[in-house]
């Protein structure tokens, strides 16, 4: 017990202070580069195949770094070798939130998320894969 | 006749058990017979994979961007008109030409014949209303648009607006039907406008074509709630085609969901020449066309103010990978449509199957090298169709599961919609 409550007080501890200070976002999925901690969930949350969904995310910099400049969403199949159909349109709202419209994938199978988040004249990448039924 | 006297007894319930056994082993290899009343072992993610393609049919939902989907009077009024041969310039071609209801709603041609020979193989219009893309290139977003394509195509129906709109002005139970369905008389003077009616009552029209039930549902349907009793009666060759469709065939993949195709497009290693030269660019060109359009659901004719509809078009990306690409046609009443492919090169199914089992990868080139900013690591080869080499059986249960998804009612005459006169 005691070992649980110091394994989680050091990773918060761990969380640069800026980090610390995300947005919640219900129900998201929390991804990590060097410089940022960013957390997305889909609208609807389960996903079906060939059908639109949006991805809201929250992107904030850990302690020192640049604040995002701008962000990207992508979907690719790494399976068969190819990307969506569609290009997603990302845009900044209110609380450091963002809002990405237009994504869908069209085959089930794997797909990994692949978001980019510029700042600081660098771009950073982090990936999630999802199975689509 | 005597009984033979076995050396040892066996219990009459224990025989039959034996004999069940030995037959339910052997059926996998009983070549080309189609018995019912067995039942393959399919794999949760086989069974997963079936109930995707169901149920059917599914619910109706009318369409948004025209005003006048569902409405009764437009069915009737889209009826006439996709019966009506003055619609073109000769006075001689109708939609009902290339689409003819005893054919499933195509021709049976290679390629589609109106005023001249097009490009294109004739597709099928049932269940025209389930698709989010038309054509082979996809290069309309909506039904009302696809339908206003061959009135303006110079091989098919020649027209232009004006001619369209003064038919429908100047025959008396043609305007009066537009008149009920639109609320006025025909613009005296915006052809346009006219012509966009006349689209959206054909669009009306053709979504009231829906295939019916089929073999393959009745047994998805009995998966999806346990019936065994019902499954075992969906054919043995069939089942051992679909296992092969949602397995190693990757077929459903694509032709995925109750309408058999995941509505995108894929480049199929077919030859893209044309009869009167040139190449077919299939999607590349479609996506170019459709953005182009003042048809498409981001312009002024799209009924719904909020332009919902209109997300695939505001976000589909125009990449090196259309090229070659067609549409993944739906696989629905596929028996009744022959031949195959955007432009009619595969004749029958079993060519179809054939072809994919024997696909060759170096035919498939520009179309699956995947550019994306954001992978740029991706290596420029398709990893999907793969040369399968089935064996002439296995190609026959694939064939077999395809008639599967024939509707009992595909191809029967069809009566004209009852109306009475207008006036």
């Amino acid at each position: 017990m005691l070992k649980t409550l110091f394994l989680i007080l050091s990773i918060f501890v761990a969380l640069p202070a800026a980090a610390q200070n995300c947005p919640a976002l219900d129900g998201a999925r929390r991804l990590e580069s060097d410089r940022y901690v960013l957390s997305y969930r889909t609208r609807p949350a389960k996903l079906a195949v060939s059908q639109h969904f949006l991805v809201e995310l929250v992107v904030c910099p850990k302690g020192g770094q640049p604040a995002p400049d701008g962000v990207r969403v992508d979907g690719f199949m790494p399976e068969h070798n190819h990307g969506m159909n569609y290009r997603a349109e990302v845009k900044a709202v209110e609380g450091g939130r963002y809002l990405a419209d237009g994504l869908m994938f069209h085959m089930p199978g794997r797909w990994d998320f692949i978001f980019e988040v510029r700042g600081g004249g660098k771009a950073d990448r982090m990936t999630h894969s999802v199975i689509l039924q | 006749m005597g009984l033979v006297k076995l050396p040892f007894t066996i219990h009459h319930s224990r025989l039959f058990l034996i004999v069940g056994v030995t037959l339910a082993l052997l059926a996998p290899w009983s070549g080309a017979q189609s018995p019912a009343g067995f039942l393959l072992d399919f794999s949760e993610a086989e069974r997963r994979m079936i109930l995707q393609h169901g149920p059917w049919p599914p619910p109706a939902a009318t369409d948004p961007s025209n005003r006048v989907s569902g409405n009764p009077e437009a069915i009737v009024l889209g009826e006439r008109l996709f019966f009506e041969p003055r619609l073109s310039a000769a006075g001689t071609v109708s939609c009902a030409t290339c689409h003819v209801p005893e054919k499933s709603w195509t021709d049976g041609r290679k390629l589609a014949v109106g005023l001249a020979e097009a490009d294109r193989n004739t597709p099928t219009l049932l269940n025209v209303r389930a698709q989010r893309w038309f054509g082979w290139d996809g290069s309309n977003d909506n039904l009302w648009s696809q339908s206003i394509r061959p009135l303006l195509d110079a091989r098919e129906m020649g027209s232009d607006e004006r001619r369209v709109a003064r038919l429908v002005r100047d025959n008396a139970e043609l305007a009066c039907r537009f008149e009920k369905v639109f609320g006025a008389r025909p613009h005296a003077t915006d052809d346009e406008t006219v012509m966009v009616g006349v689209g959206k009552a054909l669009a009306a029209f053709q979504e009231t074509l829906v295939s019916g039930r089929t073999p393959f549902d009745e047994f998805r349907d009995a998966l999806a709630r346990g019936d065994h009793e019902a499954a075992i009666r969906y054919p043995l060759d069939a089942q051992r085609g679909l296992r092969i469709f949602v397995g190693r065939g990757n077929c459903s993949l694509c032709h995925f969901g109750p309408s058999f195709t995941h509505g995108e497009f894929h480049e199929a290693g077919i030859p893209v020449f044309k009869k009167t030269g040139g190449v077919d660019w299939g999607r590349y060109d479609g996506i170019k066309r459709l953005r182009a359009s003042r048809f498409n659901l981001l312009g002024p004719f799209n009924d719904d103010p909020a332009r919902a509809p209109g997300t695939s078009t505001r976000h589909v990306a125009l990449l090196p990978q259309n090229f070659e690409q067609f549409k993944v046609p739906t696989l629905r009443n596929i028996a009744l449509t022959a031949p195959y492919m955007h432009n009619g090169h595969l004749a029958t199914l079993a060519d179809v199957v054939r072809h994919y089992s024997n696909i060759d990868p170096t035919l498939l080139h520009v179309a699956h090298m995947y550019f994306d900013p954001l992978v740029p690591d991706a290596v420029p080869t398709d990893t999907l169709l793969k040369p399968l080499r089935l064996t002439s059986l296995q190609i026959s249960y694939v064939v077999a599961f395809l008639a599967t998804l024939t509707d009992t009612e595909g191809s029967a005459p069809r009566k004209p919609l009852a109306a009475a006169p207008c006036r």
